[in-house]
């Protein structure tokens, strides 16, 4: 170390400054392929970060955002005074674990499955397939989810009792919706994050394979021994990711499928379907920017917690 | 280089400058927020006629920015919080926009009597002084009301008149004792048609059905523009007292006791609450019996059902016929207002100004171009030609903010003989709004008011609906979570305002 810096000392004088620009100049195209994220990222997520402070102020039109009168933490108070708060956290964080967990280990099944089928023109219509739901909105969603279940004419419901049994009424069933919304959330999410999942099998080192074939691992061997841990750090990061969210519901889904049937809130009310109820008539930007901030620091903070849980673990595999 | 680079900023320069070189008689444009899907009919032809006049009469040009239906509330009030001098005209509304919002926010531009009188004049020789004063926030003068135009969109239920006389009423439905009748009438002998096939996902029938109740059998009075449905003056005699019929009134009770019995007897879905289907479009199929909603829309629905079910004379049932409980419309149902960050209000004013008052100009925008797009028939009313789709072939504006019955015309496919006899009964019992001068100023309690409308949204759909198993304990308990999301505080707050501008 002590050396390297004399070395380094007595070399020709080369300043930081000349040493950036060669840097830069021999990786140019890496540069300029991350140019388009950097950008999308600063425009949309750094830029408007300034106007957070909006959640501090009474927000008038005519004023803007800057010379809008200071509040402190009052638009802060209400989600706090509603008695509700404790509820809506448990019901939006367990959804997201449970988006999280259940998603991603059905997404690397899939994954893995494609991996094995050698029929190629097999692999890209069942990706596909698995893809189109995503695309699909929420509305449409709800609609479909309400014509297969709803208790009078829907379609499960005719054919259980053609069958002889006896319909729930599932929307007057409240137990019943974390299972449907679960389900409907894979039905959506597991074509794409399974397409994530499958490149990152593609780019694992196929000599590794060759050999372990070699030395007589069987399928269910390789998937064991390489696969998955091979795939280890792109679950860790993609976990780390989503995590930081785990405090924002989909809005669109839960306010779809649910929508006023307050039967159904004590499993299905989330923050946003909540503030949506309580601010639908007095559109308060200032309060429900406030709930937005309070769930990105939240997040911000479990971000942190999680990352460091993982540079102790894995210290390869945390985020920073 | 740095020839190219010197070339392109002359050009950019140039470009820079040409609107404003070129725009010293160009006519000015303004920009008219108007809620409403984007028309496909023939309404840009009409525009263009329309501007044509404009721009001969006052140098201007009109052009129409729509808030379209889906997510019509906020991307209307988005639309006004983030202007940036792109809109001038904002067609808005004390009760089903929020003007008064907005006002307070800062999103409308206060209009002197200076002003209107040089650049609306027509409108302000109209419009009385105590109408003015019913527009003022803080003093000034920020609306403009549509109160030359009589409608009425009390709300009620529509209802095949044919099948009632079927059920035994004869007269009609006229109380929900009737309305309950008659629906029992159309489970028991119509198996193909749901009584009243509601779409109740959303929460838009909690207050009209709700409040349809209430002024059936009481004399109180709604309130409009709290943000919550749940403030009504006690009577017409004692207009300036809250009425505590959501805490303790044994009516709110019977209520949701009548409509768990409906709910029972199957007169709508078992999901009801998450089904979004198109009441009257199933009413023109003939698979419901009933629709719920106002006055206006019966006016226009009883044409349009009489042709695709001959015979089957519409009805309508008022709320709040039992008792004779009708209030006339507030003069800022619909009004205009100019959007504080216009820059050219003045000639926004003069464009209003003519749109409302030269009958040239309104009728081209309210019906078409005459002898093309309608005729008039011997009474003087509008005659559509054969075939006719307004969807297609008409124009639409929307303008929905300065009707004018004095040059307005009627439309002769409309019953006007029975219209006119519920008019009638209207006129003999309505009385004149009593809160428009009130503006609430939800400073103090807002924060109150946003859990009462949590609470408000969770409950009422249920009570609406009869989805409870005891009606009575889950008013009980919806009263119970009301006290404790503070409604005492908000309505000793509303009340100290009430008093303050109507000091006893």
């Amino acid at each position: 170390m002590e050396k390297e810096k004399v070395l380094n000392r007595s070399l020709p004088r080369v300043t930081g400054t000349q040493r950036f620009i060669r840097n830069v100049k021999q990786s140019r195209i890496l540069l300029l392929m991350c140019l388009p994220a950097v950008i999308f990222f600063f425009v949309f997520s750094y830029m408007p970060m300034p106007g957070a402070y909006i959640a501090f102020t009474n927000f008038q039109y005519n004023k803007g955002i800057w010379g809008s009168p200071f509040v402190g933490l009052q638009n802060f108070r209400f989600l706090f005074i509603s008695g509700q708060l404790s509820l809506l956290l448990k019901n939006t964080v367990l959804y997201n674990l449970a988006f999280i967990v259940v998603g991603n280990v059905v997404q690397l099944a899939f994954a893995i499955m494609l991996n094995e089928v050698r029929n190629r023109y097999f692999v890209k219509v069942t990706q596909s397939l698995m893809f189109l739901p995503y695309f699909i909105s929420d509305v449409l969603v709800s609609l479909l989810v309400y014509n297969l279940l709803n208790y009078d004419y829907g379609f499960v419901s005719n054919l259980v009792r053609s069958a002889g049994g006896v319909m729930p009424k599932l929307y007057q069933n409240a137990g019943a919706w974390p299972v449907i919304i679960v389900l409907v959330n894979l039905w959506k999410g597991t074509g794409y994050g399974t397409v994530v999942y499958f490149a990152a099998i593609t780019g694992i080192d196929t000599s590794m394979m060759e050999a372990a074939q070699i030395d007589g691992a069987n399928g269910w061997q390789r998937i064991r021994y390489i696969t998955l841990p091979c795939l280890k750090p792109t679950v860790v990061i993609l976990f780390l990711f989503a995590i930081g969210g785990i405090l924002k519901g989909n809005f669109g889904l839960f306010y779809n499928l649910v929508g006023n049937n307050s039967m159904l809130f004590g499993t299905t009310d989330i923050i946003e379907t909540y503030v949506y109820r309580a601010m639908m008539n007095s559109f308060n930007f200032a309060q429900s920017s406030a709930v937005g901030l309070f769930q990105s620091v939240v997040g911000f903070f479990i971000v942190l917690g999680a990352n460091a849980l993982v540079k102790r673990i894995e210290p390869d595999m945390a985020l920073f | 280089m740095k020839k190219l680079v010197a070339l392109l900023l002359a050009v950019m320069m140039i470009a820079a400058l040409l609107p404003i070189v070129a725009s010293a008689d160009e006519p000015v444009t303004i920009t008219y927020l108007v809620t409403g899907d984007i028309p496909t009919n023939r309404t840009d032809e009409v525009l263009a006629m329309i501007n044509e006049k404009l721009i001969e009469k006052v140098g201007a040009k009109l052009e129409i920015r729509w808030i379209e239906w889906t997510d019509w509330t906020t991307n209307y009030n988005l639309a006004i919080a983030t202007q940036s001098g792109d809109i001038d005209l904002v067609g808005t509304a004390t009760d089903w926009l929020d003007a008064w919002p907005n006002t307070q926010k800062g999103g409308f531009l206060p209009l002197s009597e200076e002003m209107l009188k040089e650049y609306a004049p027509l409108t302000w020789a109209a419009i009385p002084a105590d109408h003015w004063e019913k527009c003022k926030f803080n003093g000034e003068i920020y609306l403009i009301p549509e109160d030359q135009y009589a409608q009425w969109t009390n709300h009620g239920f529509m209802y095949r008149g044919d099948w009632a006389a079927e059920a035994g009423l004869a007269d009609g439905v006229h109380s929900w004792d009737d309305l309950g009748k008659y629906l029992a009438y159309v489970k028991e002998n119509k198996p193909d048609v749901i009584p009243w096939d509601a779409d109740g996902n959303g929460s838009s029938y909690s207050q009209q059905m709700s409040g349809g109740w209430q002024t059936s059998h009481t004399g109180n009075i709604y309130i409009e523009g709290m943000g919550v449905d749940l403030f009504y003056g006690e009577s017409a005699e004692n207009p300036y007292t809250l009425s505590t019929y959501y805490l303790d009134s044994d009516e709110f009770v019977n209520f949701a006791k009548t409509m768990k019995s409906w709910a029972d007897a199957g007169y709508w879905r078992t999901d009801v609450l998450n089904y979004t289907g198109d009441v009257a479009a199933e009413m023109k199929e003939g698979t419901t019996a009933a629709r719920q909603h106002h006055t206006e829309t019966w006016t226009g629905f009883r044409t349009e059902m009489e042709n695709a079910q001959p015979g089957s004379d519409l009805g309508f049932f008022w709320f709040g016929e039992e008792m004779g409980n009708v209030v006339t419309l507030n003069i800022t149902h619909g009004a205009m207002a100019i959007a504080s960050s216009s820059k050219n209000p003045e000639k926004a004013l003069q464009v209003y100004d003519l749109l409302r008052n030269d009958p040239e100009l309104y009728q081209l925008m309210m019906y078409g171009i005459p002898g093309e797009m309608y005729t008039l028939d011997d009474n003087g009313y509008i005659a559509r030609p054969e075939g006719w789709d307004e969807a297609v072939m008409g124009c639409t504006f929307n303008w929905w903010w300065g009707r004018n019955d004095g040059i307005g015309l009627r439309a002769a496919d409309r019953d006007w003989e029975t219209i006119d006899k519920l008019y009638a009964v209207y006129n003999e019992k309505a009385v004149t709004y009593p809160y428009g001068q009130f503006i609430f100023d939800r400073t103090n309690v807002s924060m109150y008011l946003d859990n009462l409308s949590n609470v408000y949204n969770t409950y009422m759909p249920r009570i609406v609906f009869g989805m409870v198993e005891d009606p009575e304990a889950y008013v009980a308990e919806y009263r119970a979570a009301l006290k404790a999301a503070g409604i005492d505080l908000v309505m000793e707050e509303i009340q100290r305002q009430l008093d303050a501008v109507y000091a006893k």
